[in-house]
């Protein structure tokens, strides 16, 4: 009887040390969860979610301040990988924060821009090329399609292009599934 | 393996066998439509206008970059657009072609080769015109001819893949029995470029007459001719070169690495024609067969339609199903009105036949039974349709050649390629969109950072100006204080003059 | 492009008839009972997957086709008794459909091999039922009555021979006192025997896993007899006794829950073997084939991982 009790209370105090030792040894500096959660986010730095960036919204996310499903461009599988990520159950979509378009870049018709650099301002990534009174273009390739330039526009010269499918950008069904 | 082959592929009885393998000369197309997107490389730029007349042979597009095979009118006559075609891709979308109407005269330009003495050329002179007559591989995979040329340069080995092993498809055995001369001067001319010891030119068992053919036209003891076991995927360059040299290329190395060249022996043929004449890729022997026809070969100029190839042959009436490419390795394509390309080796014309019902995977093995790389297209496909990518890299995704051996064989008639190629285009755009995403998150902490560095930069210079400012009143006060002193001081002089003076 | 080989279908088809010599033994010695199970088992397994699969929302027919609930209902009847009541098989038949096949997914996603699942699970749950087997050949009015009216089993019924045997070594006897030799049980064993060799024949299993089950079985039964002769059952007689070969070709060769790559289907079937004569000597259950086959299941996954063939190109 006594043995039982020494043997246990001994393997205790030698496990409890192990794991006391490993959690200060091993302790992970920083909030890694943020990282792996910006890392999902589609950075399109849009402000639908209702946060100032992706980064922010990674954090209300990691604090558990926010729902998982305010993201419009990251579409329903953002929703599904965030779900996975943070242990949550998934949810759909919600309308209210908008809904995933198609992706898109804009595109300025540089006969109408008049130089008034607010379309500069607002873009989140810096793709604008222009100055005060010089006509203003968007690099393309820089563009995340947050749309955040359209309605800042004085003359409304920004117009949104789809990215359609090249040979080298094809991605074919799978057998018996339909693409949407 | 000793034995000339190799681990795993299926052999595949020829569904369309005939008597006599010969070549129809095709009449010559009244239109042509010329893809500026070949398969390996940018897309081509065109350096001709719609209107211009062009020669047949004459450069119509180029590209800039450093594969940069250049594409030829394949008749003489006008530009008449340049526009998106539909081009035979499994994506069924249109790209840039030039199209040109033909005058009926096929007038030729002037070109000059090395000739007959080519002995003479230096080496970097045949690649040139290798390259400016736009020689691809001809054997489907369309790699530009110059580049694995100059990648060559410690090459002790050359090999010529005749084995065709699609099968049904028979334009190389055509080639090789027809044309044996020009066949084997390629292959010394190959010597030539490479410095390399010996070539071996390696021929299915079923290719008797090809073999006889080329057996009669090679005295030069450097070239050997080796049959292989008739099996399918022995045409594949990595899996060839282990069966007759029993050397492995690794994954994602090249066969120069090892000093090995591989070119097809329709390839070889082209880069005689190349060498000798600096004759541009215009045409090439293509196979049409199928069970709606009857099978046949012939020689048509590039740009033709498949309509017009397919009319050469007697075609029943029936509902039929095209495919561009092998029976195993092809890509259906939706209409008769696209172009033969430089990588269209074959035409089938099928009857439409009722889709078989897919069961689920049963674990049974046989796929990797006869997967030449020895993968589990099983486990893999299981990945696949989660679409967990990671764990299809795991399992080596990017080694599958697509070759459809195990498709072939899954008792539970799985069409696993089009998984393989959902996965690794999936993987690509994964890629990219992570690259764009990671970009785009730089470009706002940059955009941040700017924004706080202006308003640290305006709010020091608010500080420093009002700094200055304030010395600048304090100085003034002083300046005003010792004025006011110095006027106070005067009048006390004045005041002092006048009392003094009173 | 497609080959001319067996589809799916053809396959668990196939299967089927080569289990029919091995039950047409059964019958010659021990009657009419095995037949009337098998009825039982498949009647109740078509309907229990059709429903499953209505369930699911998948065509009832397609699933129905492939043979492979049928295939499951077969291999549990004739594991258990032939006298057993007739709810046990539609107990056993049901629990094996639902739990080790539908649940997953259906047919491929399964992770355990449905028809053990069922015998475990009825083994565990009525153990007097699943003990007694007949003794002499039966009729089709006497199997009737002990099936469907539950009367008392004495004079017709007992323990196998293995069990038998079991009992006694464990209760002290010699071996060579014991008469270990069982015809009804030799010809079954050779019936399934040559039905899983035409099986090999029509390459619809692979050679790796029978080889390597019967291999496992060899070697273990000849350490124990090398460690002590007196006290176990020789080692011939553990392949014609029990359900040796009916685990070695067709159950432990079901290759959905089977190890998929070649290696690792010898690694498999080897530690099976194992396993069996380790239950059937040290265990407490007469016959160990399908807690040996359940316990592997588990370890599949590991060993395909660690199992994984050479890449062409990859050192």
């Amino acid at each position: 009887m006594i043995e039982s009790v020494v043997i246990f209370s001994s393997l205790t105090l030698i496990l409890g040390l192990i794991l006391g030792y490993a959690a200060i040894r091993f302790k992970i500096k920083g909030n890694p969860l943020v990282d792996q959660i910006d890392a999902i986010l589609p950075q399109t730095q849009c402000g639908q979610c209702d946060f100032p960036g992706c980064r922010p919204y990674a954090e209300a996310l990691a604090k558990g301040e926010a729902q998982i499903n305010q993201c419009p461009p990251g579409g329903q599988e953002g929703v599904d990988a965030l779900a996975e990520l943070l242990d949550l159950e998934v949810l759909t979509l919600n309308e209210e924060h908008g809904e995933t378009k198609p992706d898109h870049v804009v595109y300025v018709d540089e006969k109408l821009c008049i130089g008034c650099t607010l379309c500069i301002q607002a873009c989140p990534v810096d793709a604008f090329v222009g100055a005060s009174k010089v006509m203003t273009t968007v690099i393309q390739d820089e563009c995340t399609g947050c749309d955040l330039c359209i309605p800042v526009c004085p003359v409304d010269c920004i117009y949104v292009r789809e990215i359609t499918p090249t040979l080298s950008t094809f991605v074919p069904n799978i057998p018996g599934e339909v693409r949407v | 393996m000793s034995n000339n082959t190799f681990s795993g592929g299926v052999v595949i009885a020829n569904p369309y066998p005939v008597n006599q393998v010969e070549i129809v000369q095709a009449p010559l197309p009244s239109k042509v439509v010329l893809p500026l997107q070949q398969r390996i490389g940018a897309e081509a730029k065109p350096c001709v206008s719609v209107g211009d007349r062009v020669l047949t042979g004459q450069i119509i597009a180029k590209t800039e970059d450093q594969f940069c095979v250049p594409i030829h009118a394949s008749i003489s006559g006008t530009v008449t657009a340049i526009d998106k075609q539909i081009i035979p891709h499994k994506s069924g979308l249109k790209s840039n072609c030039i199209s040109i109407e033909s005058d009926g005269q096929d007038e030729w330009i002037e070109t000059q080769g090395c000739g007959h003495d080519f002995l003479h050329c230096d080496r970097q002179t045949m690649i040139d015109y290798v390259q400016r007559s736009g020689i691809v591989g001809l054997g489907g995979a369309g790699f530009p001819s110059h580049t694995k040329l100059s990648k060559a340069t410690d090459c002790h080995t050359l090999i010529i893949n005749g084995t065709e092993c699609e099968p049904g498809v028979m334009c190389d055995d055509a080639l090789m029995q027809h044309h044996p001369r020009e066949v084997v001067r390629g292959v010394e001319i190959l010597l030539h470029i490479t410095g390399a010891k010996k070539a071996i030119i390696a021929i299915e068992d079923d290719k008797q007459e090809a073999y006889q053919s080329l057996l009669m036209f090679s005295h030069n003891d450097r070239i050997s001719l080796v049959q292989l076991p008739t099996k399918y995927t022995s045409g594949a360059e990595k899996l060839l070169i282990k069966a007759l040299l029993n050397i492995e290329i690794p994954s994602g190395g090249f066969a120069a690495d090892k000093g090995v060249l591989c070119q097809n022996v329709s390839s070889t043929k082209a880069i005689y024609d190349a060498v000798i004449d600096q004759r541009p890729l215009v045409s090439r022997i293509v196979t049409i067969t199928g069970d709606a026809l009857t099978p046949i070969n012939a020689e048509v100029r590039l740009g033709t339609s498949f309509e017009q190839v397919i009319g050469l042959t007697k075609v029943n009436s029936q509902a039929h199903d095209y495919r561009m490419g092998g029976m195993m390795m092809g890509v259906d394509v939706e209409t008769t009105q696209v172009p033969i390309c430089k990588i269209t080796n074959c035409i089938f014309v099928n009857n439409k036949k009722p889709v078989q019902a897919t069961k689920e995977c049963i674990r049974c093995n046989s796929c990797n039974t006869v997967c030449p790389i020895g993968l589990l297209p099983q486990q893999l496909y299981w990945h696949a349709k989660g679409k967990n990518i990671d764990k299809c890299m795991d399992y080596h995704l990017l080694d599958c050649i697509e070759c459809a051996c195990c498709s072939y064989v899954c008792p539970s008639h799985i069409d696993l390629v089009s998984y393989f190629s959902f996965a690794k285009a999936l993987s690509k755009k994964q890629e990219t969109d992570q690259h764009k995403t990671d970009i785009a998150r730089e470009r706002f902490e940059f955009r941040e950072y700017r924004l706080e560095r202006n308003k640290q930069e305006r709010a020091k210079m608010m500080a420093e100006k009002k700094q200055a400012l304030k010395e600048k009143m304090a100085k003034d006060k002083q300046a005003d204080s010792a004025q006011k002193d110095k006027i106070a001081q005067a009048m006390a002089r004045v005041k002092k003059t006048k009392e003094d003076n009173a | 492009m497609h080959s001319t080989g067996l589809n799916t279908n053809q396959i668990m088809r196939q299967v089927i008839y080569a289990l029919v010599l091995g039950v047409s033994a059964s019958y010659v010695f021990f009657g009419w009972g095995i037949i009337v199970q098998i009825l039982l088992g498949v009647v109740s397994a078509l309907i229990v997957e059709s429903a499953f699969v209505a369930m699911r929302g998948r065509s009832v027919l397609a699933s129905l086709s492939d043979g492979s609930a049928v295939l499951t209902a077969i291999l549990l009847a004739i594991s258990i008794p032939s006298i057993a009541p007739w709810w046990l098989v539609v107990v056993g038949v049901a629990f094996a459909i639902i739990f080790g096949k539908q649940l997953y997914g259906g047919l491929g996603n399964n992770p355990f091999n449905p028809a053990m699942l069922g015998y475990a699970f009825l083994l565990i749950s009525y153990p007097l039922q699943m003990t007694t087997w007949p003794v002499d050949f039966l009729s089709l009015s006497q199997v009737v009555d002990e099936v469907f009216n539950l009367l008392n089993f004495d004079g017709i019924s007992g323990a196998t021979r293995l069990d038998d045997v079991k009992t006694s070594l464990s209760l002290g006897s010699d071996i060579a006192t014991l008469q270990v030799r069982s015809i009804s049980q030799s010809w079954i064993n050779i019936g399934f025997l040559v039905g899983g060799i035409y099986l090999l024949a029509r390459k619809i299993i692979f050679w790796h896993i029978p080889v390597a089950v019967l291999a496992g079985i060899l070697t273990v039964a000849s350490l124990i007899s090398m460690l002590d002769a007196q006290q176990h059952l020789p080692v011939q007689n553990h392949l014609i006794l029990g359900g040796t070969m009916l685990g070695a070709f067709f159950i432990a060769t079901d290759p959905v829950s089977a190890s998929t790559t070649p290696r690792g289907r010898l690694i498999y079937g080897f530690l099976i073997g194992m396993l069996i004569v380790v239950i059937r000597t040290y265990g407490g259950y007469p016959d160990g084939v399908a807690f040996a086959v359940l316990l592997m299941n588990m370890v599949v996954p590991l060993i395909d991982h660690y199992t994984q063939p050479k890449v062409f190109g990859r050192s």
